[in-house]
């Protein structure tokens, strides 16, 4: 009986690629050739390096929470299974001097309660989440004492993790950007911050007139190229003036009359924000990052969004973790774990860059290879946030023969596939396929 | 009839069958598991067993007998352990459609079971859940299943 084995996997280091270069300094400024012993060794130490720690116990729906952030890091679950809570978290661990201060600076004032803090953060009623005396964070190894955080006033520093809030089209009313106080005080703070920042973008880095997508020196010509494809069609993004109030809205290059906020498709209004959040990130300037912006939180990105748009917003996404940004999703797409997957395998197998810009029918450019080669060298992490057990697992592997259901069923995003997969042949093989007839 | 008649009843498998999963070599067992290995009804290499009738033809590779808890009859699992991967797919859907043909003539005793066509990968696989291939597999009454076939206790 002939076994064919699996097809042996060539050296991921293979010797013709160039995966030292810097991604964000010219070419020739960077480590040219390939890596040596000495430069995998140093590559899996700056991995580990990267590598950031939060556990969670018993806070809100989880129960016990382990996650280790990669360059790119995903989350997976089902609703209401602490996912957003844990990335507010995050953004609390990394940046609470410039939450408090913000969150003074607009009249929010918590009287340095933890119950008050924790309503006005995560947003009204949340302070059910806490759980005196069962609750507990470990940051980076260090346990962190929130009642603490919420007496003390941090020292104020630059803000240095970017949210891009699930509810982000609430960020526009009219086709403007709200400001922090058009909120109510009991609506989260990432999505208050999340619009107060694309005020200031909108207000201080764009001409009272003029097109915002696409703009020449914004994103690269090939991600406009997709982005107009997938998401715009033929339409312009820009800013005009109705009775003196100022607005984005859509239109084609030459037309005269443009589309009102009010009109544009479902995916458009969920999309401008977020094209607005990555602005923010890439400013037009030699400098890759924004201030001292070093990670970036996503909140399904695939709110929606038809799968092909779906696959430019990887693209963007791909191009913040190649700048240097570590970001953190969440999703309920299985298109964005089949694009990890895929990342894990390329490169296990050495594939070139061209493979993985293959499976986003991107251009194969030198600079899209740059940013597809950069993409494959970092590491990525996914987690389950398992609402059977209140536990998270780490399904990096994305391993679709693992022992484990929410494993192979990547965290729930292929189970149904897989149950629709399994009826329809059983179906079929009783019936009769057209193979066979 | 059970699963170990009707084997005993096809043309050149009267002596093919083997109790639990014993007509599988010792790596080949490591692609099955059972939740509870009493309810086994023997299996059969039906790839050894009918090499020198087809010696040229796609061979399938096993049949398992399992009955479950929520089953009053036996139910087979076809099962063929290959390579998962995109060069493979025209090979095992070749087996397929042999398996197909030799079940409605000379296995004609074995065709009437509730039964599952399985092909379980020899080594890593390089179909997901979603992926469209797998979409077809299902559609000529294939199941991909990753590395290992688990045979739950109800069906």
């Amino acid at each position: 009986m002939p076994r064919m084995t699996s097809r042996p996997t060539r050296n991921s280091n293979a010797a013709h690629r160039q995966r030292e270069k810097r991604y964000n300094r010219n070419d020739g400024c960077g480590t040219d050739g390939p890596p040596t012993g000495e430069g995998r060794m140093a590559e899996k130490v700056a991995h580990l390096e990267n590598m950031t720690t939060l556990k969670m116990k018993n806070l809100g729906q989880i129960k016990e929470a382990n996650l280790t952030f990669g360059d790119l890091t995903v989350l997976v679950g089902p609703q209401a299974t602490g996912k957003s809570i844990a990335l507010q978290l995050l953004k609390l661990m990394v940046d609470a001097g410039q939450v408090q201060e913000e969150m003074g600076r607009h009249g929010l004032d918590w009287d340095q309660k933890l119950p008050e803090f924790l309503d006005i953060y995560f947003g009204e009623g949340m302070r059910s989440i806490w759980r005196e005396g069962s609750t507990s964070i470990e940051w980076e190894g260090n346990p962190v004492d929130l009642p603490q955080m919420a007496r003390r006033r941090r020292p104020n520093k630059e803000e240095t993790l970017f949210f891009i809030p699930a509810q982000r089209v609430l960020a526009l009313r009219d086709g403007w950007p709200r400001p922090f106080t058009d909120y109510a005080p009991g609506d989260p703070f990432a999505v208050r911050e999340f619009s107060e920042n694309l005020r200031v973008l909108v207000e201080q880095e764009f001409g009272p007139s003029g097109d915002l997508f696409p703009q020449q020196r914004r994103l690269k010509r090939e991600l406009r190229d997709l982005l107009q494809k997938h998401v715009f069609s033929n339409f312009h993004l820009k800013v005009d003036k109705f009775r003196s109030q100022k607005r984005l809205v859509l239109g084609a290059e030459e037309a005269k009359e443009a589309l009102p906020y009010m009109v544009w498709s479902a995916g458009q209004r969920e999309f401008v924000p977020l094209l607005l959040g990555f602005y923010w990130l890439m400013p037009p300037t030699r400098t890759p990052t924004r201030g001292r912006i070093k990670w970036v939180v996503l909140e399904e990105l695939e709110m929606g969004l038809h799968p092909r748009a779906i696959g430019v917003v990887l693209l963007l996404v791909f191009e913040l973790v190649a700048r240097g940004y570590r970001v953190c999703l969440s999703t309920h797409s299985p298109q964005v774990l089949d694009a990890a997957w895929a990342l894990k395998h390329l490169k296990a197998n050495g594939a070139g860059p061209e493979a993985l810009l293959d499976i986003f029918e991107a251009q194969n450019t030198q600079s899209m290879q740059k940013l597809a080669d950069t993409v494959m060298e970092k590491l990525v992490k996914v987690f389950y946030f398992d609402r059977e057990t209140g536990t998270t697992n780490d399904i990096s592997d994305l391993d679709p023969t693992a022992e484990q259901e929410g494993a192979s069923g990547w965290g729930g995003l292929a189970e149904f596939s897989g149950r629709a997969n399994r009826a329809v042949a059983r179906a079929a093989a009783t019936g009769q396929p057209e193979l066979f007839k | 009839m059970t699963f170990k008649k009707a084997v005993g009843a096809t043309d050149h498998l009267a002596n093919a069958w083997r109790p639990g999963l014993q007509a599988l070599r010792a790596n080949d067992r490591n692609h099955v598991s059972a939740e509870d290995t009493r309810r086994l009804k023997g299996s059969v290499d039906i790839d050894g067993a009918l090499q020198a009738q087809h010696p040229h033809a796609n061979r399938w590779d096993f049949a398992i007998g399992y009955r479950h808890s929520n089953r009053q009859q036996d139910c087979i699992y076809w099962l063929e352990i290959h390579t998962a991967n995109d060069e493979e797919t025209e090979v095992v859907l070749r087996k397929l459609a042999w398996l197909q043909q030799w079940l409605a003539s000379e296995g004609r005793p074995l065709k009437d079971f509730e039964c599952d066509f399985i092909w379980v990968s020899s080594g890593s696989t390089s179909f997901t859940l979603t992926a469209p291939q797998v979409k077809r597999f299902a559609e000529l009454g294939l199941q991909q299943r990753g590395r290992v076939l688990r045979i739950r206790d109800k069906r």
